[in-house]
């Protein structure tokens, strides 16, 4: 055996010793020291770091990951990854509540009690679900666009980004058929069997925490592994130069298809997660800016780099979920302004893109730690021969 | 000796304009030929016609007996012809070692389950994939570059990695576009040795296309003169050098067309 | 219009004149959505022509401006082929600048003599506005990106929308803001057909502008300078054409029809909204594309036809509704990219290698 998969080995049960400890401590945080600890502990945590906080912040890690793979790694520009969270969400929507009250089926399910109507799947098997859906239309959208050039592919993406969550939006009435219930959503959805001894309802947000970390830990692995096999490097020669990459032999339709379709599949779990964590599905919360602020995590993180991604998503999931408020307000009582904080989301985001790419295009944890591993495993391969 | 590509009657229309006009021509088995011509004579239309990039208006290509007209230029590839490109088309942000791993994409099986499970014959192709392009790096001389992004290396450098890249495809023929482009003559030189050995040890036949007069004469075998879409002489170097139309094709008032 | 500033896209190499299935089946499926269109079309007609040809030119109306704004993308799509995704909000910024200088610098609020003088000068204003706007962010944002990949010049346009949302924002706020027009309220009534005077009123502006354009880009040097810099850059440059300058101007030219555009639909629906660049951009994008993206021509043409099938599906009888009109367009947006993705008058040219 060579070096450098010792050396691949060996960072990867680092990263899974560094990931575990993290969430341990963020569940020993929430689980125990909050409700246990001085009041102003509590508060700074509900503040700032709230539980609810770090389980968005977990879907949007999961979405960012996913995006990264189609944008970071094969170089498409998919401006309507918002779709795919959508689409996942609706498909925990239609397999986890009583919504569909013509059906009475149960897999493994866990209704609660007065909502037996309806289909109830197990948690884990619509994570599969969702995904799988969401990759068939990853393929069905992909397939005839993803042979135009990149920007092309952008646009299209991004009327599929708009036409999903209106179809869910009018979709309480399709030919008499109620798809999505429209503006009203689709809620609650069941709980989470916690490993079979806790059904974690809205309120366990510490528990729900746990398993949203396993979710996004085997969305770090998928990536890794992905990116260090032979179909991570030729979606980054793609990414690279497409045309040199087909005239080496990498088949430029299927090797995007197959970028397009994990990228969706991870949409699509990101998307239950989401419908767990706030216990219901909403339509309108789809929309474009959406899909940028995923994106947004991808190109700070340096694209294609799954370090800098989760470093990308967890920032500015923050700021864009709670920081900037928590920000604005200690401002705001400072200095007795009233300055709408929230309202610089857009100047955030858009500077942001736009001097990455003038300056970082990168990333801001772009090669360094590629190429120490890089190093790391020259040095290991002399000591070998 | 049998031919390792055969190009039939190629013809190349884009719109009203003939940019290669029946053009046939081959490549001998373990032979060493050039293509040249002046600016817009269509050697580079020619070339992307071979590689699958532009699909002829009529006439036809055959590699290693199989006919590939039209054929996507992956499975071109993947069939034996393998190139190098003029203005130097490497994967930037990617190491050298990944930049020839990359071309053994067609040679390799593992798909998304098995990368991601890591099974016995994933791991097995990975390791020989990894000695392979260790191999032929050190072939071409650039085995200390292994792990360096392939946009940082110097530029002679780059020449080597894409021959590395392009031999990692196991080819049958391999394409050499205007390779010692932007080299000063002692490079050069040094080049013609290059190739020269590259087709001793790959056994490999190779077709160039040269602006350098000194290496086409040098490493050829046969010469090939295009000029206005036209085959208008063919011959070993001695030939090529005495003949008045391809004298008259570089040295006349025909050599500024515009033929892309 | 032949000004055809621009080499449009898709890897397809010169066809071998043969009919391959693949083709052919794209050819059925294409020709049954038009069948299908045009029986639509048909069954509203007879249902109620009078109502069919009123929604039809209103629906022209909005036509007319999409054309306006798509022109914006279609000429830098021409010459640097960036999709300028900043474009809308350009045109944004254009409806705002209208409303302040009509409403707030020169209080007008009514139709009258002085209302029309400030229409004038808010024409003026918000061109010159949109245009220098659109000169400054392409020599700040995507000038220096001109030969990096192209991701990074997409990504930056996004980041630049988002940019200019955010001054949006902070000038109009939040919600939807609703302006008095000093148009006349006037409408004529054709056997039942209603045409509303401001229709005729932006036809009035259009029309002028396209031609102005044309004549802009084929008949002077700046126009020559701008279709060899479209064709090749390098060489443009060798030719001593200021290439950097010259993509300025298109910059300029574009940004000021958006800014005509944001004041004609200022007055027009009267109403402002810092996401409605958003929403009439891609509408306009996929004007662009319809005509065949680079092709001016083709852009006027596909504005016109969005806008008369986004009419015809929001007011007809037997249409989907305006609560579809989104993903009608952008269906046909999809559509177009897999069967013709040249659009109607766009050609296909190789890619350079």
């Amino acid at each position: 055996m060579t070096g450098h998969k010792a050396i691949e080995d060996r960072s990867n049960r680092r990263w899974a010793i560094g990931f575990t400890a993290v969430a341990v401590f963020l569940f020993v945080l929430y689980h125990w020291i909050v409700p246990n600890g001085p009041s102003w502990l509590h508060d700074f945590v509900q503040g700032w770091f709230s539980n609810a906080n770090t389980n968005e912040m977990i879907v949007y890690i999961i979405m960012a990951l996913g995006l990264n793979v189609v944008v970071g790694y094969a170089g498409l520009l998919d401006l309507g990854f918002v779709a795919f969270w959508a689409i996942g969400g609706y498909v925990a929507g239609w397999l986890m509540s009583s919504f569909l009250g013509n059906f009475k089926i149960n897999i493994f399910g866990n209704p609660a009690p007065g909502l037996e109507m309806g289909i109830h799947v197990t948690f884990w098997w619509v994570l599969l679900a969702a995904g799988g859906f969401c990759a068939i239309w990853g393929i069905i959208i992909g397939a005839p666009t993803l042979r135009l050039k990149s920007d092309y592919l952008a646009l299209v993406t991004l009327g599929f980004g708009e036409i999903i969550p209106q179809v869910f939006i009018n979709g309480q009435d399709i030919n008499g058929f109620n798809l999505s219930n429209g503006n009203q959503g689709i809620t609650p959805i069941d709980p989470i069997r916690f490993f079979g001894f806790r059904n974690l309802g809205p309120f366990d947000l510490d528990y729900k925490f746990v398993i949203y970390a396993v979710i996004c830990a085997g969305m770090v692995m998928v990536s890794l592994r992905l990116r260090q096999g032979r179909l991570g490097r030729a979606w980054l020669a793609i990414r690279e130069d497409e045309l040199a990459a087909s005239m080496m032999g990498v088949p430029l339709m299927r090797t995007k298809l197959a970028a397009y379709a994990v990228g969706a599949f991870s949409g699509g779990l990101g998307g239950v997660v989401f419908a767990t964590h706030i216990n219901g599905i909403f339509a309108e919360r789809f929309n474009f800016s959406i899909s940028i602020l995923i994106l947004a995590m991808v190109v700070l993180g340096g694209m294609g780099n799954v370090w800098g991604v989760m470093v990308g998503a967890i920032v500015l999931s923050w700021i864009n979920g709670i920081g900037l408020q928590q920000f604005g307000n200690t401002v705001n009582g400072a200095f007795n302004t009233n300055i709408d904080f929230p309202s610089f989301n857009f100047l955030i985001f858009g500077s942001l893109l736009i001097l990455m790419m003038m300056f970082r295009r990168e990333g801001f944890i772009p090669e360094a730690r590629v190429r120490l591993v890089m190093h790391e495993h020259e040095d290991d391969n002399e000591e070998v021969h | 000796m049998a031919n390792a590509l055969e190009a039939h009657n190629i013809t190349v229309q884009f719109g009203g304009l003939v940019a290669v006009n029946d053009v046939s021509f081959d490549v001998p088995e373990g032979g060493i030929v050039s293509l040249i011509g002046p600016n817009g004579a269509g050697k580079t239309t020619f070339f992307n016609v071979l590689t699958g990039l532009y699909k002829p208006t009529s006439g036809s290509v055959r590699l290693n007996n199989q006919v590939i007209t039209g054929k996507s230029p992956h499975i071109i590839a993947r069939n034996g012809l393998a190139r190098t490109f003029q203005n130097i088309r490497l994967f930037g942000l990617m190491t050298a070692e990944e930049n020839v791993m990359v071309a053994m994409h067609s040679h390799m099986r593992s798909g998304i389950i098995s990368t991601l499970i890591k099974t016995p014959h994933q791991r097995r192709e990975e390791r020989e994939a990894h000695e392979r392009a260790r191999e032929l790096l050190d072939y071409v001389g650039i085995g200390k570059y292994a792990s360096d992004y392939a946009r940082n290396l110097p530029y002679g450098d780059q020449r080597r990695l894409e021959v590395a890249r392009a031999l990692a495809l196991k080819p049958s023929v391999l394409l050499l576009d205007e390779p010692t482009a932007g080299m000063n003559p002692q490079e050069s030189a040094r080049f013609v040795d290059f190739v020269r050995k590259v087709r001793e040890d790959q056994k490999v036949s190779i077709l160039l296309i040269e602006h350098d007069m000194s290496v086409v004469m040098k490493v050829s075998e046969r010469v090939t003169v295009l000029d206005q879409g036209q085959k208008i002489a063919e011959g070993s170097p001695d030939e090529i050098k005495t003949n008045p139309r391809v004298i008259e094709a570089y040295l006349g008032k025909s050599g500024v067309e515009g033929g892309h | 219009m032949p000004a055809d500033v621009a080499t449009p896209m898709s890897t397809a190499a010169p066809r071998a004149p043969r009919l391959d299935p693949k083709d052919l089946t794209y050819k059925i499926s294409g020709g049954l959505i038009l069948l299908g269109l045009a029986f639509w079309l048909g069954v509203n007609l007879f249902h109620d022509p009078a109502q069919f040809f009123t929604v039809a030119i209103d629906g022209l109306k909005n036509g007319a401006l999409y054309a306006l704004i798509a022109l914006g993308y279609t000429m830098v799509y021409g010459i640097i082929q960036l999709i300028n995704f900043a474009h809308g909000d350009l045109f944004m910024l254009g409806t705002m600048m209208s409303a302040f200088i009509i409403t707030t610098v020169f209080g007008q609020k009514a139709p009258s003599l002085a209302g029309y003088g400030a229409f004038a000068v808010a024409m003026i204003v918000s061109m010159a506005f949109c245009g220098g706007l659109n000169i400054g962010i392409e020599r700040f944002a995507y000038r220096r990106l001109r030969r990096a990949p192209k991701l990074a010049p997409l990504i930056t346009a996004v980041g630049v929308s988002f940019v200019l949302q955010f001054v949006g924002l902070h000038w109009n706020g939040s919600g939807q803001r609703q302006w008095q027009t000093v148009l006349p309220n006037t409408q004529f009534n054709i056997n039942g057909v209603v045409i509303d005077v401001k229709t005729v009123i932006i036809f009035a502006v259009t029309i002028p502008m396209l031609l102005i354009l044309t004549w802009l880009v084929t008949k002077t040097k700046q126009g020559r300078a701008m279709r060899a810099t479209a064709q090749d850059q390098d060489a443009a440059r060798l030719m001593g054409i200021n290439v950097d300058r010259t993509i300025a101007f298109t910059f300029g030219i574009g940004g000021a029809l958006a800014g005509a555009a944001g004041l004609m639909y200022q007055q027009v629906v009267g109403s402002t909204a810092y996401n409605l660049g958003y929403q009439l951009g891609l509408i306009a994008f996929t004007s662009a594309v319809l005509g065949g993206i680079g092709n001016l021509a083709g852009a006027v043409l596909g504005g016109l036809l969005i806008g008369l099938i986004q009419g015809l599906n929001d007011g007809l009888s037997y249409g989907l509704g305006q609560q579809w009109s989104q993903s009608v367009v952008f269906t046909i947006l999809i559509l177009l990219m897999v069967f013709r993705p040249a659009g109607l008058l766009g050609k296909n040219v190789t890619e350079k290698v």
